[in-house]
């Protein structure tokens, strides 16, 4: 392992972590139910810990995506249908990045919101066009790394950190309401959701392939996923519990995607505000480029198309129309004039009933002998996936009843 | 595996990623071709690729749908053309040679050259 491209690498997954979803439910769950919600980030943490490094590791034996296989162990109806789910959610999911770029630009000079989003949709696009694989990710990744200045305002406001430890116990809190009860589940599944989007595992593993990762980069797969993504939740976990530490008191909800970054501007002032807007412009921006790649990845794949952005755009003609389509196509979402906080709330709702079908058959790949040889799951790999499989299953069956139930989370 | 190898066609090669001899991406094994009939022995012919191979594999509303999106062109790929069978199908021939890059040839020439890093 090249220590230089492994603390990159790691890096690059700390600051590409974060997405508008988990800024969003991260906020919003430390000022209604203080800390008590720290568990599920990290439950679900691991179980993106699980999946990334399964995806990766299949990218690195079987040296095929796992779109490619997937088809191949599901078959075409059952493939259709998987595709056709992952990409509805991711494409709702990069429509909610985009309009949380736009809603960034917008704090940050002014301008109207609308032109924003196409301003950023333009030149996210013209990134994607010019950039290799490597650059995007790391651009996107290391600049997101601002997102730190989060865990420095935890620190500044002198956080209860024996509240914020015991978050990490599995609690449901004491004397609420039923409703309040609902809310807090509904919570807990969104969370579940945001920090397991599908999008995530799809475009590690194809990013795999485009580094041509083999089996001598198994362990850098691990340390990455392990160390990357648990950092990276950190984050999401310090944006819970500024917000448990300063909206819950003054009774404030935070609504709008801004409020997130107010935790970093009351310790540190202004140059922490745009620290932080910066942090969020970067890993959204980031997030908005893995989705749409994400589904490009998964479209070309299962049709054998070429593709990869290793590669000039031209070498992949028909991988570079479909990204091309659809950054247009979550665009026009957003110039519909949807609120894309509400967008938001759509992205985490769809993505968790369609997680099952996602990630089922990344779990059955990364358990085939005929694929993986010996470095198929273990038994601790397969006791994790199922783990997760049923807990995701179970999520994605109370999702639907707890958002009509809580009308999205409002109680 | 050799294409020559003792083969189960759903489990080893139906759905599986097509490569050329330059490491290229050209479609998937749609469908299989054989030759022989009732009673004679069946050999395997050939793959099918492409959008016209799907027919009796989906239902008749969805091939429908494909058929307006895609089209229904299918492209045969002799099996004397498989050089081996893993994770992928391993073709001996370029993709143009086999006929199954016209369209990403096609679409190629509206890309514009420019620009790219």
């Amino acid at each position: 392992m090249n220590p230089l491209e492994l603390t990159l690498g790691i890096m690059t997954a700390v600051g590409g972590f974060v997405d508008i979803s988990e800024l969003v439910f991260a906020a919003k769950a430390g000022s209604m139910f203080g800390y008590a919600l720290i568990w599920v980030f990290a439950l679900a943490t691991g179980g993106i810990m699980v999946f990334g490094e399964m995806s990766g590791r299949v990218a690195a034996v079987a040296k095929q995506p796992v779109f490619n296989l997937m088809r191949h162990r599901l078959g075409l109806k059952l493939g259709l249908v998987t595709l056709f789910a992952s990409l509805i959610a991711n494409l709702i999911t990069c429509a909610a990045e985009i309009g949380g770029v736009a809603l960034v630009l917008r704090y940050l000079t002014g301008a109207p919101y609308l032109l924003m989003a196409v301003l950023a949709a333009a030149v996210l696009m013209a990134s994607m066009w010019v950039l290799p694989f490597k650059w995007i990710e790391r651009i996107y990744g290391l600049l997101g790394l601002f997102m730190l200045a989060f865990i420095a305002a935890l620190v500044a406001i002198h956080a209860p950190w024996g509240k914020i430890a015991g978050g990490f116990v599995p609690q449901v809190p004491h004397g609420l309401s039923t409703k309040e009860y609902l809310v807090f589940a509904y919570f807990a599944v969104a969370i579940v959701s945001a920090v397991m989007f599908p999008y995530e595992a799809y475009f590690y593993s194809s990013g795999g392939i485009e580094e041509e990762w083999g089996p001598k980069d198994l362990p850098m797969n691990k340390v990455t996923c392990t160390a990357g993504f648990g950092l990276g939740s950190l984050l999401s976990i310090a944006i819970l519990a500024s917000s448990a530490q300063l909206f819950t008191p003054a009774n404030v909800s935070p609504e709008l995607l801004g409020s997130s970054a107010l935790e970093v501007a009351i310790p540190f002032g202004w140059i922490g505000l745009v620290i932080a807007l910066l942090g969020m412009l970067f890993a959204i921006s980031g997030a908005a480029i893995e989705t749409c790649m994400a589904n490009a990845y998964s479209i070309s794949q299962f049709f054998g198309w070429e593709w990869g952005r290793h590669r000039k755009p031209w070498d992949a003609p028909r991988f570079t129309v479909t990204w091309t389509v659809l950054f247009v196509a979550a665009l026009a979402i957003i110039l519909t004039g949807i609120d894309p906080m509400q967008l938001v709330e759509y992205a985490v709702l769809f993505s968790i009933l369609v997680l099952p079908l996602t990630y089922l058959p990344l779990l059955l790949l990364a358990g085939d002998k005929s694929y993986m040889k010996e470095h198929a799951n273990g038994r601790f790999g397969k006791t994790l996936g199922w783990f997760y499989f049923a807990l995701i299953t179970a999520a994605a069956l109370g999702a639907l009843p707890l958002y009509v139930l809580t009308s999205g989370g409002q109680g | 595996m050799k294409p020559s190898d003792p083969l189960k066609v759903v489990s080893q090669l139906l759905d599986l990623p097509l490569i050329d001899c330059n490491g290229n991406y050209c479609g998937i094994v749609d469908d299989v071709a054989f030759t022989g009939g009732g009673g004679k022995e069946a050999r395997l012919d050939a793959l099918l690729v492409g959008p016209g191979a799907y027919r009796g594999r989906m239902p008749r509303w969805a091939m429908w749908l494909v058929r307006k999106i895609a089209g229904d062109r299918m492209t045969r790929v002799p099996i004397a053309k498989v050089k081996s069978i893993d994770s992928a199908v391993h073709l001996t021939g370029a993709a143009e040679k086999l006929s199954l890059h016209d369209v990403e040839n096609r679409v190629r020439a509206h890309i514009p050259r420019v620009g790219a890093m």
